[in-house]
C-alpha cells in the first residue's frame, strides 16, 4: 500500500514538472509582427502591456512609399520618452519593462501625398518565467535515471524549439527587407517606363512644332511682299 | 494511471488559459475608422486571428471590459484583391481562413456601430492578435486526439516548425525569382529606351534639315 502511494507520487510529481515545463515553454516568448499601411498625413499609434522585469524588442522597417522613411516614437508607461527617430527607414529598439502599456507610434505627418508600409516586429521575453522552471526542480528528488534522461531529453528540445523560433523571426525580416527592395525595383520600372514614353513623345511634339513655326514665318513674308 | 490523467489534464487545462491574447498588442480605433494589416504569406497557410474590443467609458474614466452588441466587419481580401472573407462579428471575435495563393493578402476591421451614442468621447480599444502557419496549431487538441504523450507532443511541435520554415523558404525562393525578373527587366528596358531614343532623335533631325532645305529649296531662297 505504502509502496504503490510512494510511486504514485513520484509519476504524479513527474507529470506535474512535464506540464509546467510544457506551460513555461509554451509562453516563453511571445512575440508577432504587423504589417500595416499608414495614408498620408497620419499618425498612427499601437499599444503593448507588459509586465515588471521582461524585456520588449521592436523592430520596423519602411517597406514601400515614396521616400521610405518614418518618424517613430517610442514612450514608457511613465511617460518618459525611450526613442524619437526622425525620419529614419528602419530601426530597432530593445528596453527592459517595467508594469504598464508601452505606446509606440508611427509618423507620417511630414508627407503630404505619398502612403507608407511599415512593418514591425515585438519580440517579447517574459524573464520572469525562468523562476517558474526553477520551482519545480526543488520538488524533483531526481535520483531516478530514468527521470534525468527525460530532464536531458526536455532540455534539448526546448532550445531546438527556442532556436527554431528565432529563426523564424529572422525569416520574417528577411521577408521584409525582401519586400522593400522588390517594391523599390518594381516602382522603377513604371517610372522608366512612364518617363521614357513622355521623353519620346516630347521629342517628336517638339520637332514637328519646330518645322511648322519656321514654315510659318516665311509664309508670312512672302505675302507681305507681293 | 489515475492521477497521471487527472494531473496531465490540470496541466493542458492551464495551458489552454495561457494561450489566450491577454497580452496581444492593442490599438485605437475610431467610429468610422478603417484599420488594415498586411500579411504576406505562402499557399496553403492557415491563419487565425483573434480580436477582443473595449469601449471608453466616460463616467468610470476607463475602459469596460467588454460591450455587448458592439461588433466589428472582418473583411479579407487575397492577393488578387479578391474578397475571401467579409463577416460580421461581436465584440470579441476570432476569424480564420486559409491561404490559396501566396502573396499579400490584406486584414481589414472597421466597427459597424450604428448607434452613435456609444461613441461620444472617441475611441474604441481592440486588442489584436495574428497566428500564421504553425502557431495555429493548437496543441492541447492534437494531443488529446492523437493521444500523444508530452515528448511526443513535443517533437511534433518542432515538426510542424521545421515545415513552416521549409515553406517560407521556398515562398522565398519564388519570390526572388520575381524580383529578378523585375530587375533584369527594367535594366533592358534602360537601354533599349536610350538606344530607340538617341536613334529617333538623329532620323528626327535629318527629316528636319531635308524637309526645310526642299522647302526654302520650293521657295527660291537658296
Amino acid at each position: 500500500m505504502m509502496r504503490w502511494s510512494i510511486e504514485g507520487l513520484k509519476v504524479c510529481v513527474s507529470c506535474l514538472s512535464l506540464c509546467v515545463c510544457v506551460i513555461s515553454a509554451f509562453s516563453q516568448s511571445l512575440d508577432g509582427d504587423f504589417t500595416f499601411s499608414l495614408p498620408a498625413g497620419r499618425r498612427e499609434c499601437f499599444f503593448q502591456t507588459m509586465k515588471k522585469d521582461a524585456s520588449l524588442e521592436i523592430e520596423y522597417q519602411v517597406l514601400d512609399g515614396a521616400s521610405l522613411d518614418v518618424d517613430f516614437y517610442f514612450q514608457s508607461p511613465s511617460g518618459h520618452v525611450i526613442a524619437n527617430d526622425y525620419r529614419k527607414s528602419d530601426g530597432v529598439h530593445a528596453v527592459e519593462t517595467e508594469e504598464g502599456d508601452y505606446m509606440f507610434c508611427f509618423d507620417n505627418t511630414f508627407s503630404a501625398v505619398s502612403e507608407k508600409v511599415i512593418f514591425f516586429e515585438l519580440i517579447l521575453d517574459n524573464v520572469g518565467d525562468g523562476e517558474e522552471s526553477e520551482d519545480w526542480k526543488a520538488y524533483v528528488q531526481g535520483a531516478d535515471l530514468l527521470d534525468m534522461k527525460l530532464e536531458d531529453i526536455m532540455d534539448t528540445i526546448n532550445s531546438v524549439k527556442s532556436r527554431l523560433g528565432k529563426s523564424l523571426q529572422i525569416q520574417a525580416l528577411l521577408r521584409a527587407f525582401e519586400a522593400r527592395d522588390r517594391n523599390l525595383q518594381e516602382s522603377n520600372y513604371d517610372r522608366v517606363n512612364l518617363w521614357s514614353c513622355t521623353n519620346l513623345m516630347v521629342m517628336v511634339i517638339v520637332s514637328g512644332v519646330q518645322v511648322y513655326l519656321l514654315r510659318s514665318l516665311f509664309d508670312d513674308k512672302r505675302k507681305t511682299r507681293t | 494511471m489515475e492521477m497521471k490523467a487527472v494531473v496531465s489534464s490540470t496541466g493542458l487545462m492551464l495551458l489552454f488559459a495561457w494561450l489566450s491574447p491577454s497580452q496581444a498588442l492593442y490599438f485605437h480605433i475610431g467610429e468610422t475608422e478603417k484599420k488594415c494589416f498586411i500579411e504576406e504569406i505562402p499557399d496553403e497557410t492557415m491563419v487565425i486571428g483573434r480580436y477582443r474590443t473595449q469601449l471608453w467609458d466616460k463616467q468610470a474614466g476607463s475602459f469596460l471590459p467588454s460591450t455587448p452588441g458592439l461588433g466589428m466587419h472582418v473583411e479579407i481580401k487575397d492577393p488578387d484583391a479578391k474578397i475571401i472573407l467579409s463577416r460580421q462579428y461581436g465584440s470579441d471575435g476570432r476569424f480564420t481562413f486559409t491561404s490559396h495563393t501566396p502573396g499579400e493578402h490584406q486584414i481589414c476591421l472597421h466597427s459597424n456601430s450604428t448607434k452613435m451614442a456609444l461613441f461620444t468621447g472617441g475611441k474604441l480599444r481592440v486588442h489584436l492578435d495574428i497566428q500564421v502557419g504553425e502557431h495555429t496549431n493548437n496543441y492541447p487538441e492534437i494531443a488529446a486526439k492523437d493521444k500523444l504523450s508530452e515528448l511526443q507532443l513535443r517533437v511534433r511541435q518542432l515538426l510542424d516548425q521545421v515545415e513552416q520554415i521549409q515553406k517560407e523558404q521556398n515562398y522565398q525562393r519564388y519570390r526572388e525569382e520575381r524580383f529578378r525578373m523585375t530587375s533584369e527587366s527594367t535594366n533592358q528596358r534602360v537601354l533599349w529606351w536610350s538606344i530607340a531614343q538617341t536613334f529617333i532623335l538623329i532620323i528626327t533631325g535629318i527629316w528636319q534639315m531635308r524637309h526645310l532645305k526642299s522647302f526654302f529649296e520650293a521657295k527660291k531662297l537658296v
